[in-house]
C-alpha cells in the first residue's frame, strides 16, 4: 500500500515537474507585463453575466496588449472574503484589479486605502463604507455604471416589433437596482412600441416576477413553464442561473413546436438558446451591457496612461455601452432597422428612458 | 466411512490486546465425526474457530485442510475450502426472505435478475431432505430463533460445506429444538459431513459428539473420547477443579408479597395481545420460576414490569406501591433489578468501558456523581469490586470496552451489576444463557443468596433444568396466559412440559 | 508505526499509556496526508507542480501575521459547526442542519445587534450571544422534537430546516433590517455591537480575526467537559451508542435526543454569531452558509473529539484561506483549486476507510511474523 502510494507520488511529480518548469519560463519572459487581476462575484466564471463579461473583456485585452491575467474566486461573498482575494492578488503582483458587482463596494472602499499602490475598477458600484455614511473614491478607483434601462428599452422595442401582438413576461433574479432598471426599461420599451410603432403586446403584473436568487435553475424552469402555459410568448430574463432554467424550458417547448422566446441579458445569449442541432435559437435578442468593453477600455486606458482615477463613468447608449447585439438572426431586417432608429433617438436625446419605477409595474 | 483428517490446526497462537486468546493450540477433525470443543466462556473456543473460518489471522501456526497447507484470509476463502460456520449470533438480513438470505452472496442469476424461484425450489428440496420444515418465502423477522438457526444450517448446505462449525448452537433453542438439532446433525454426519461443535454444555456433548477437545485459558487441556469419559471428568478438565452440579438450596420461608401483577394485558410489536389477563405474586425470600416456550409472552411481560413497554391495562405493584405508570428511572429506585434477555441489546453499552457499564443505572447517584460531574474514583472502585467478586475477565480491566469481553463475561458483569443494586425484586431473564458450568454454578449461587437475603427473584428461563433446580414455585406461561403455579417440590418435568404446551393441570 | 497505534479496545476514556499516539490522531493524520496526495495528483494532472502548489497554499494561509489571523478567522465558524456536528454524532444523531442553525442563530444575533444598540457593549454582546445560541437551539429543537415524538429522521428534518431558515431570512432581513440601499443584506452592524476587537485586528495586522475565536475555544472546552466529565454527557453518549440499553437503564432517551439537538443547534447558532456579527459584519440573504456543511467534514476528520475538531477546523481554515494565494501564484485555476480543497476534505473525511486499511496492515504484519 505504502509502496504503491510512494510510487504514485514519484510518478506524478515526474510528470508535473517539467510542465511547471516550462510554465515558469513563460512567466519569466513576460515579467515586465502589467498584471491584471479579477475577483469574481458569487457565481462561476462562466455565468453568462457579470463574471463572464468582465473576464472576456480582460482576455480580449490580453490578446491585444502586453498584460498578464488572473482571476480568483472567493470562498464567500462577504467583505472579508473579497478582501482576502484582493490581498492575494496584490501579494502575487497583480496591481490592476477589476471587480464586478455592487457587492464589492465596501471591499473596494477599504482596499483603496489599504493598497494605495494598486488600481481598481469597480463595475456596477461605487465605493462606500459599510453603513453607507461615507462615499469616497480615491484616485486609484474607477467606478463604472451602466444604463440598464436603456438596454432594456431597446430589447423591449425589438421584442414588441418582432412579435407584434401577444403577452410578454419578465423574470428577475434578486430585486436589486441593475435588475430593476432592466425591467423598467423593458416595460417602457413595450409601451413606446405600442404607442408609436403600432404593436399590440401586453405585460401583466402576474407575469413580472423576481425569483429571489441568481442561482436556482429549477425555479427558473418552473416559472417559465407557468408563464408559457398562461400564453406568454416571450420572457425577458435578467436572472443569471434562474434565466438558464427558463432558457432550458423554452428550448424543450420550441423543440416540440411551440412558439416561445426568451430575451437574454447582459451578454449576447443567442448561443445559449440553440436547439434542434444548433440550427435555431430561442433567444429573440439580448439586452446587453458591454461589461467586456468597460473592462477592456479601462485596461487600455491604464496602459496609455489615461486611467480616469477617482471618476465615476456611465456606459449608456450614447457611448455604445449598452444595446442589443449587432446581429439578431431572430429579428427581421425591418425590425433591426427600426430598433437602430430608436437607438439613434436615445443617443440624440430625443427619447429619454427613465431609470425609476414611476407608475410601471413592480 | 473413511476416517481421514479433514481439518488439522497446528500450534495456533492468537493474541488480542492484553490477552492471549489461543496459545499453541493444536487439534484435528476427522471426516464424518462430531468434534466437540469444550471450554469456559473466554477460554478461546470462538477465537480458534474464527481463525479457521478466516475471520482472524493467527500470529503463529498452520492450518491444513484435506492434507494441504492453506492460508485462510477471509470467510469467502473458508467457504471455498468447504468450511461453513453457524454463528452464535446469526448473520441474517431481517427484512429478507429465507431464500434471499440463503443465496446472499452467490445469487443464481437469470440474465441480470436474480432467479429466486430456482433458489427457493432448491431450498425446499434440501429442507425436505433434512426434515427442516423451512418455508423459503418467509421473512426472517417473522420466524423463530430456532428457524433462523435452520436457515443458517441450510446456508451451509446450500454452499456445499463439508465441515460445519456450530458456535454454541443450543444457547438460543427450546428443549424441543435442541432435540431436533441433534437429529439434523446426525443427518449431516450420515452424509459424510464433519462437524465441530463449540459448547460448554456437557449434556449436549454426551448426546451429540464423538470426541471432545477441552480448552482452558487459551490452551488445550486434552482430547477425550466422549463415550469413555464421564460428565464430571469433562467438567473438571474444563474448569480446573471439581464442579458441583446441583444447587445447594436450603428451605427458606417466603415473606410478604414484593411484586404484585394484576390483570395485565400487553401488546407485542406486531400490535397483537401477547400477555392476557396475567396476575402473579412474587414474595420476599422466594425464587419464582416462570417456565414457557420461547415467544409465549415472557418478553412482553418482563418489559411491562420493568417499564420498557406500556401495558394496555392492568396494574403492577412493588410493596403495594403502584408503579404501572412510573418511569424506568423510578422503578429501578423502587427496587426492580433486571437482568435482560439480550445482554448486547439491552444490557450493555458495548462501546462504553466496562466501568461505565457497571454504573449504567447509578451514574447520576452519589458517590458516582457529584454536582452533575462523574466521579472517576468511586466508579473505578465500584468496577474493581464487581470485577473481583463476580470474576469478570476483561483484558483491559475496568477501562476495557464492554465489547472486548467474551459473552459470558459480559453476562457476569450484568449479573454482578444487578445483584449489587440489591433490588427488592430481581427479574432474571435467561441469566445463564451462553455461560459455562463454572459461571452458571456461581450465578445460580448468587441468585439463591439473594433469595436467602429475604429478597424476591423472578426467574424467567427457557431451560427447564434451571427452573426446576432454582425455583421455590414454578409458574407456567402459555400463549400469554398464566397456566398455573405449582410448588417446585411437587413438580415433575413431564407435567410442566404439558403445561408449557397449554394443558392445564386438573 | 503499527506498534504505536492505540488499541482498538480502548474506550473513549481510555487512560494514557506512555508514548502511545492515540489511534484517532494516526487515522486523522493519515487521512490528511492521503487527501494531500490526492490533491497533488490532481495538481499534477492539470499540469501544475504539486510542491509549488502546496508551498503557496501553506504560505497563503500562514506566511504573515495577517494571513495567520485570516486563517484563524476562517476557522472560527468551522470550529463551532464542527463541534455542533460532532456533538450530535457522539449522541447518535446526524446534524446536517448546522447551516440553517447558523443562519437563524446569526439572524437573531444580527437582529439584536441592530436593534438594542443603546445597551452597554458587554451587555449587548452577551445578548447577541444568547440570541444566537437561542436561535440555533430553536432550529435544533424542532428536528429533535420530531424525532423524539414521531421518530422522524433528523437528517430529513434538519435539511428542511435549512431551507426554512434560508427563506425566513430571505424575507425578514429586507423587511425589517435592510440597510439604507441594498435589498440583499442587512444593515451594517456597528463595530461596538459586533465581535470585532480592534486590539486583535491590530495584533494580526488588520485581519478579520475577532472575539469569535475565543468563543470557539471556550465552546470546545465546554463541550469536551460535558461529553467526558458530566452525567449529562454520560447519558447523551450512552443514547448515541445504544438507545435500547439507555432506556433499560432508566435514562430519558427522548428528552436526551431533544436536548442533544438543542445543544448541537446552539453551537451552530454560536457559529452563526461569529460569522455574521464577527467575520462579516452583516447578514446577506440568499446564501446558505457553507460552513454548516464543512462542519460535517471537520467532525469526521476529528473523529468527533472536541480538541480534534479544533485542530481540523484550523486545518480547513488554512486550506480555505491559503487557496486564493495558491491560485494567484500558480497556474492552478480557481475551480481546480476548489476541487483540490474539496478532494483534500473528502479524503480527510474518509477516516473510516483508513481505519480499515490500518487494521489490514496490522493484521498482515502480524501474519508475516
Amino acid at each position: 500500500m505504502k509502496k504503491a502510494i510512494t510510487l504514485l507520488m514519484v510518478l506524478v511529480l515526474a510528470l508535473a515537474l517539467p510542465l511547471s518548469c516550462k510554465k515558469k519560463d513563460n512567466n519569466a519572459a513576460g515579467a515586465e507585463a502589467m498584471k491584471v487581476g479579477m475577483v469574481t462575484d458569487a457565481g462561476t466564471i462562466d455565468d453568462k453575466s457579470f463574471n463572464q463579461g468582465t473576464w472576456e473583456g480582460i482576455l480580449l485585452a490580453e490578446q491585444d496588449m502586453d498584460i498578464e491575467t488572473k482571476y480568483l474566486k472567493p470562498t464567500g461573498t462577504t467583505e472579508a472574503d473579497y478582501m482576502k482575494e484582493i490581498g492575494n492578488l496584490i501579494d502575487a503582483g497583480y496591481t490592476f484589479i477589476v471587480t464586478p458587482g455592487f457587492k464589492f463596494e465596501t471591499a473596494i472602499f477599504a482596499a483603496q486605502d489599504k493598497y494605495p499602490e494598486a488600481k481598481f475598477v469597480l463595475i456596477d458600484g461605487t465605493p462606500h463604507n459599510a453603513d453607507w455614511s461615507e462615499f469616497r473614491a480615491e484616485a486609484n478607483v474607477v467606478s463604472i455604471f451602466f444604463a440598464e434601462h436603456e438596454s432594456g428599452f431597446l430589447a423591449g422595442v425589438a421584442t414588441a416589433l418582432q412579435l407584434q401582438e401577444g403577452a410578454l413576461g419578465f423574470i428577475g433574479g434578486m430585486e436589486i437596482p441593475p435588475v430593476q432598471k432592466f425591467n423598467w426599461g423593458f416595460q417602457q420599451g413595450v409601451i413606446y412600441a405600442n404607442a408609436n410603432l403600432g404593436t399590440m403586446v401586453t405585460m401583466d403584473a402576474e407575469n413580472i416576477l423576481y425569483q429571489g436568487s441568481f442561482s436556482d435553475v429549477a425555479a427558473g424552469q418552473q416559472l417559465a413553464a407557468q408563464m408559457f402555459d398562461k400564453g406568454v410568448k416571450a420572457i425577458f430574463c435578467a436572472a443569471g442561473g434562474v434565466g438558464v432554467g427558463a432558457i432550458n424550458e423554452a428550448k424543450s417547448r420550441a423543440a416540440s413546436g411551440e412558439e416561445v422566446w426568451i430575451v437574454g441579458v447582459d451578454v449576447n445569449q443567442y448561443a445559449d438558446g440553440l436547439y434542434n442541432d444548433y440550427s435555431n435559437s430561442i433567444i429573440l435578442t439580448s439586452a446587453m451591457k458591454r461589461i467586456d468593453q468597460a473592462a477592456y477600455d479601462m485596461i487600455k486606458a491604464e496602459l496609455a496612461g489615461t486611467y480616469p482615477g477617482g471618476e465615476t463613468l456611465t456606459f449608456n447608449a450614447s457611448n455604445n455601452g449598452v444595446g442589443i447585439p449587432e446581429e439578431n438572426p431572430n429579428l427581421s431586417a425591418d425590425v433591426e432597422a427600426k430598433v437602430k432608429e430608436v437607438f439613434a433617438a436615445i443617443q440624440a436625446g430625443d427619447i429619454v428612458v427613465s431609470a425609476e419605477q414611476g407608475d410601471l409595474i413592480q | 466411512m473413511q476416517m481421514e483428517k479433514i481439518v488439522e490446526m497446528s500450534h495456533i497462537r492468537k493474541e488480542f490486546p492484553g490477552i492471549v486468546a489461543n496459545d499453541n493450540i493444536s487439534l484435528y477433525l476427522k471426516q464424518g465425526e462430531v468434534l466437540a470443543l469444550l471450554g469456559e466462556n473466554g477460554a478461546g473456543k470462538s477465537t480458534l474457530m474464527s481463525v479457521l473460518f478466516g475471520l482472524y489471522q493467527p500470529e503463529q501456526g498452520t492450518i491444513r485442510v484435506k492434507g494441504k497447507d492453506v492460508q485462510i484470509n477471509n470467510p469467502l476463502q473458508a467457504n471455498d475450502l468447504g468450511i461453513g460456520m453457524v454463528h452464535q449470533h446469526f448473520k441474517l438480513v431481517h427484512n429478507f426472505t429465507i431464500a434471499e438470505n440463503i443465496v446472499l452472496g452467490m445469487e443464481p442469476t437469470k440474465g441480470l435478475s436474480i432467479n429466486i424461484k430456482y433458489a427457493a425450489d432448491k431450498i425446499s428440496e434440501l429442507s425436505k431432505h433434512y426434515g427442516l420444515n423451512v418455508d423459503p418465502w418467509a421473512k426472517i423477522e417473522y420466524v423463530s430463533v430456532g428457524m433462523q438457526q435452520r436457515v443458517e444450517i441450510l446456508k451451509m448446505r446450500y454452499r456445499d460445506a463439508e465441515v460445519v462449525i456450530f458456535d454454541e448452537p443450543t444457547a438460543v433453542l427450546t428443549p424441543q429444538e435442541i432435540v431436533d438439532l441433534g437429529q439434523i446433525m446426525k443427518n449431516l454426519i450420515k452424509e459424510g459431513k464433519s462437524i465441530i461443535l463449540i459448547t460448554h454444555k456437557l449434556n449436549e456433548i454426551k448426546a451429540m459428539a464423538d470426541r471432545c477437545t477441552v480448552i482452558r485459558r487459551g490452551r488445550v487441556i486434552g482430547t477425550v473420547n466422549v463415550q469413555d469419559t464421564t460428565l464430571a471428568e469433562m467438567a473438571e478438565m474444563m474448569v480446573g477443579r471439581e464442579v458441583n452440579f446441583s444447587v445447594d438450596k436450603e428451605d427458606h420461608a417466603a415473606g410478604d408479597i414484593v411484586l404484585k401483577i394484576r390483570n395485565l394485558y400487553v401488546k407485542d410489536n406486531r400490535d397483537s395481545l401477547s400477555v392476557k389477563d396475567f396476575s402473579l405474586d412474587v414474595k420476599a425470600g422466594e425464587i419464582l420460576g416462570l417456565a414457557g416456550v420461547d415467544g409465549n409472552g415472557q418478553t412482553e411481560l418482563v418489559e411491562a414490569v420493568t417499564g420498557l413497554r406500556k401495558p394496555e391495562s392492568g396494574k403492577i405493584f412493588i410493596h403495594e406501591e403502584d408503579l404501572t405508570e412510573s418511569s424506568i428511572f423510578h422503578r429501578i429506585r423502587s427496587g426492580i433489578g433486571h437482568i435482560p434477555e439480550d445482554r448486547q441489546v439491552r444490557g450493555l453499552v458495548l462501546d462504553y468501558p466496562l466501568e461505565y457499564n457497571l454504573v449504567l443505572e447509578r451514574y447520576c447517584d452519589p458517590p458516582y456523581a457529584k454536582n452533575g460531574f462523574l466521579q472517576k474514583e468511586p466508579i473505578r472502585k465500584h468496577a474493581e469490586k464487581i470485577i473481583d467478586i463476580f470474576d469478570v475477565r476483561s483484558g483491559m480491566g475496568p477501562t476495557g470496552a464492554a465489547r472486548s469481553l467474551s459473552g459470558g463475561n459480559q453476562q457476569k458483569a450484568i449479573v454482578g451489576r444487578e445483584i449489587d443494586l440489591d433490588p427488592e425484586i430481581l427479574i432474571a431473564v435467561q441469566p445463564t444463557r451462553g455461560l459455562d458450568v463454572g459461571s452458571i454454578e456461581y450465578i445460580h449461587k448468587r441468585l439463591v443468596d439473594h433469595r436467602n437475603n429475604g429478597k424476591a427473584v423472578l426467574l424467567v428461563s427457557l431451560e427447564l433444568d434451571e427452573i426446576m433446580d432454582l425455583s421455590d414455585r414454578i409458574a407456567v406461561i402459555s400463549h400469554g396466559e398464566l397456566v398455573d403455579i405449582i410448588p417446585a417440590d411437587q413438580a415433575d418435568e413431564n407435567q410442566i412440559g404439558l403445561m408449557m404446551a397449554g394443558v392445564k393441570n386438573d | 508505526m503499527t506498534e504505536k497505534i492505540g488499541k482498538k479496545s480502548k474506550g473513549p476514556l481510555g487512560g494514557f499509556k506512555a508514548p502511545v499516539i492515540p489511534r484517532p490522531v494516526v487515522v486523522g493524520l493519515s487521512a490528511v496526508i492521503l487527501g494531500l496526495i490526492a490533491g497533488a495528483i490532481l495538481m499534477g494532472l492539470t499540469g501544475n507542480n504539486p510542491f509549488e502548489g502546496y508551498q503557496y497554499l501553506f504560505k497563503g494561509g500562514l506566511m504573515s501575521v495577517e494571513r495567520i489571523g485570516d486563517t484563524l478567522a476562517t476557522a472560527t465558524p468551522l470550529i463551532l459547526t464542527g463541534l455542533s456536528v460532532a456533538f450530535a454524532f457522539r449522541t447518535g444523531l446526524f446534524n446536517i442542519g448546522a447551516s440553517g442553525q447558523m443562519l437563524f442563530g446569526g439572524f437573531l444575533a444580527t437582529a439584536v445587534a441592530l436593534s438594542w444598540t443603546a445597551l452597554p457593549r458587554p451587555v449587548l454582546l452577551l445578548c447577541i450571544l444568547l440570541a444566537g445560541i437561542f436561535g440555533g437551539a430553536l432550529w435544533g429543537l424542532v428536528p429533535g422534537l420530531l424525532k423524539a415524538l414521531f421518530n422522524v429522521h433528523e437528517v430529513v428534518c434538519t435539511i428542511m430546516m435549512n431551507w426554512i431558515a434560508y427563506w425566513t431570512i430571505y424575507y425578514q432581513i429586507p423587511k425589517y433590517f435592510k440597510g439604507a440601499f441594498l435589498e440583499t443584506e442587512s444593515a451594517k452592524i456597528a463595530d461596538a455591537a459586533s465581535l470585532k476587537a480592534p486590539w486583535l485586528t491590530n495584533l494580526f495586522d488588520g485581519s478579520y480575526v475577532n472575539y469569535g475565536l475565543f468563543l470557539g475555544i471556550f465552546a470546545m472546552i465546554i463541550v469536551s467537559i460535558i461529553l467526558n466529565k458530566t452525567v449529562l454527557g454520560f447519558e447523551l453518549k450512552s443514547a448515541g451508542f445504544n438507545r435500547h440499553a439507555s432506556e433499560y437503564a432508566g435514562m430519558k432517551v427522548n428528552r436526551n435526543i431533544v436536548l442533544s439537538m438543542c445543544i448541537a443547534g446552539g453551537l451552530a447558532g454560536l457559529g452563526g454569531v461569529t460569522l455574521y456579527t464577527g467575520y462579516a459584519g452583516n447578514i446577506q440573504i440568499g446564501v446558505l452558509p457553507s460552513q454548516g456543511f464543512d462542519g460535517i467534514a471537520v467532525a469526521l476528520l476529528a473523529a468527533n473529539s472536541p480538541i480534534g475538531v479544533f485542530a481540523s477546523a484550523l486545518f480547513f481554515g488554512m486550506l480555505h484561506s491559503g487557496k486564493g494565494f495558491m491560485n494567484a501564484m500558480t497556474n492552478v485555476p480557481p475551480e481546480i483549486g476548489d476541487t483540490i480543497i474539496a478532494t483534500i476534505i473528502y479524503f480527510a473525511a474518509t477516516s473510516v476507510l483508513i481505519e480499515r486499511v490500518l487494521d489490514k496492515i496490522k493484521s498482515k504484519r502480524r501474519g508475516d511474523k
